[in-house]
């Protein structure tokens, strides 16, 4: 019999795609490495709002759109080249950097800021208090988002939803320092906010995994706010609803 | 509160469980139908990974059972004995019933999706290769080895050509559409890995067979020198993964089965340097008690 034990046809294949895999690796991994360095970025400039005053937060929304629109950009391009394979053979290498950077939009419109697709002209004076959906957070990158019928980039459920909690964190942080700042009234409001996401993490029937954990811990900032609430309230600091 | 239910031991009981306690006063807000939408596609998620988590399970029960049968067999390179084939033959069908079920689920993106509830595609490939090895003594394709994995999902998809489906015919959709039967894929990982695991079972093989016969396992057309032997079979498989270029993702994986198929191959090749040292020291034609008609069955 002089069949060999292994078809060297199989061996080539086989090298082949492995490199091809690791071209493909390089690829994504020098995108991501680009959007790490924008979200980082943004990420800074985003630390100032526990310093300034409500007054100035135009000048420095203004700044954080900037940052938010480089990563937009990054986005875009990270798109492009992961849908060219199937989408979550690759997923695990951006989906904590993609959650950084949702967390980064969704914080800064909670601010108050338009990252919208035209710029920012259109509605400079937002609310403070917006939470954009997973379907706003897919307009603003131009990705679909919870796709199934077809294998391409998208933003799934569970990075909306991490990256939601990462801002719960801050804006805990957030309320403290506003009433260092003066600004009782937006203590309260992320009180109330971070409450209402709390109650809404509740509905979620979760699974014994990373979900999970990062939700286990909104309760910390919950307990937070509450504490700088009930101060406010015991020396009767609480502004008045208008 | 006053008056609430004691269980056997005296302690309080909590109405049911802990979480419908908080859930009654939940407070509808603004974000709750968002986040009540949201949980609607966790769960299909979640209970998808459970029914492809169960009948992977199952599925890798089954194969280890395959490779169990195929570790009784004593001869390489020719059909295996009858009882042992119609042992794999039943649990193939078995398996192939799993497979057409969860085969729908796993499709386009969900394929890489539940890679990680997969891990039964590896067991299967072991066993798969192996049988296939030890009936031809040459390790089978990835291209060749696909379509077999494809066929087993369209035949368990399939309830006219078997009777036994009673149950399984009614979860698929329409037994119209059996012109598109959804069939299960294989990955690139899941066949290296399938191949890695291979090296181990072919070592113990290679053990019990030369234990039990007094000869290393190799075909037997011809001539004996000129016949290959599994230890040969083995070096060329362990050429074969040390050229294979590093994998720039798992490495830590990856390496692990490396060094796990390194310890085969080199028990392997200690089995025949101590055929070829020690076994001309054995009589002519000695030979433990036990021939190569050892099989299930028999006393021992």
């Amino acid at each position: 019999m002089a069949t060999p034990m292994i078809d060297p046809a199989l061996f080539a294949e086989l090298k082949s795609k492995i490199e091809e895999d690791s071209v493909v690796k390089k690829e994504l991994d020098q995108i991501i490495d680009e959007l790490n360095q924008n979200v980082a970025y943004t990420q800074g400039v985003l630390s100032r709002i526990h310093s300034t005053p409500r007054a100035k937060y135009p000048d420095l929304l203004s700044q954080i759109e900037d940052g938010i629109k480089q990563q937009v950009e990054t986005v875009g391009k990270l798109a492009t080249a992961a849908s060219k394979h199937p989408y979550y053979k690759y997923n695990y290498k951006w989906t904590r950097m993609v959650q950084e950077s949702i967390s980064t939009i969704l914080l800064c419109t909670w601010l108050g800021g338009s990252v919208s697709t035209q710029g920012k002209a259109a509605e400079d004076k937002a609310e403070v208090g917006r939470l954009l959906s997973l379907d706003n957070i897919g307009e603003i990158y131009h990705v679909p988002v919870n796709l199934k019928d077809r294998d391409a980039f998208h933003i799934t459920i569970e990075e909306y939803l991490l990256g939601l909690i990462n801002i719960i964190d801050d804006l805990s942080r957030l309320a403290m320092n506003s009433v260092t700042l003066g600004d009782n009234a937006l203590a309260v409001q992320i009180s109330s906010f971070i409450k209402d996401l709390h109650a809404g993490f509740q509905v979620l029937n979760l699974k014994n995994d990373i979900l999970r954990k990062r939700v286990d811990s909104i309760k910390y900032a919950v307990k937070k706010v509450e504490d700088v609430v009930y101060d406010l309230s015991l020396r009767n600091l609480i502004p008045a609803k208008e | 509160m006053s008056g609430f239910k004691r269980d056997r031991q005296g302690n309080a009981k909590r109405f049911d469980g802990p979480k419908p306690a908080p859930k009654a006063p939940v407070v509808r807000n603004a974000y709750t139908p968002m986040f009540e939408h949201l949980r609607d596609e966790l769960d299909a998620h979640h209970d998808r990974r459970d029914r492809i988590g169960k009948a992977s399970r199952d599925i890798t029960a089954l194969s280890k059972k395959i490779i169990f049968s195929l570790q009784r067999v004593r001869k390489i390179d020719q059909e295996l004995p009858q009882d042992i084939q119609t042992e794999i033959d039943t649990r193939l069908a078995e398996i192939s019933k799993l497979l057409a079920a969860i085969a729908p689920e796993i499709q386009g993106i969900n394929r890489h999706r539940y890679a990680r509830s997969l891990m039964c595609l590896e067991e299967l490939i072991e066993a798969l290769t192996f049988a296939h090895y030890v009936r031809t003594q040459t390790l089978i394709t990835h291209e060749q080895l696909s379509p077999v994995v494809e066929e087993l999902s369209r035949k368990g998809a399939a309830p006219p050509e078997d009777e036994v489906m009673a149950d399984a015919g009614a979860d698929k959709p329409a037994a119209a559409q059996a012109a598109e039967v959804p069939v299960v894929s294989l990955t690139d990982d899941d066949y290296l890995y399938g191949v890695f695991d291979l090296t181990g079972e072919m070592m113990r093989f290679a053990t019990t067979t030369s234990a039990l016969t007094g000869k290393m396992a190799s075909g037997d057309d011809n001539g004996e020198g000129s016949q290959r032997t599994i230890v040969e079979d083995m070096h060329d498989l362990g050429s074969f993964f040390e050229m294979l270029p590093l994998r720039s993702g798992n490495r830590i994986q990856w390496e692990k089965k490396l060094e796990v198929m390194r310890q085969s191959v080199q028990k392997v090749e200690k089995l025949g340097y101590d055929r070829m040292i020690r076994g001309s020291e054995r009589p002519e034609g000695w030979m433990p008690d036990l021939t190569s008609t050892d099989q299930p069955g028999s006393p021992e």
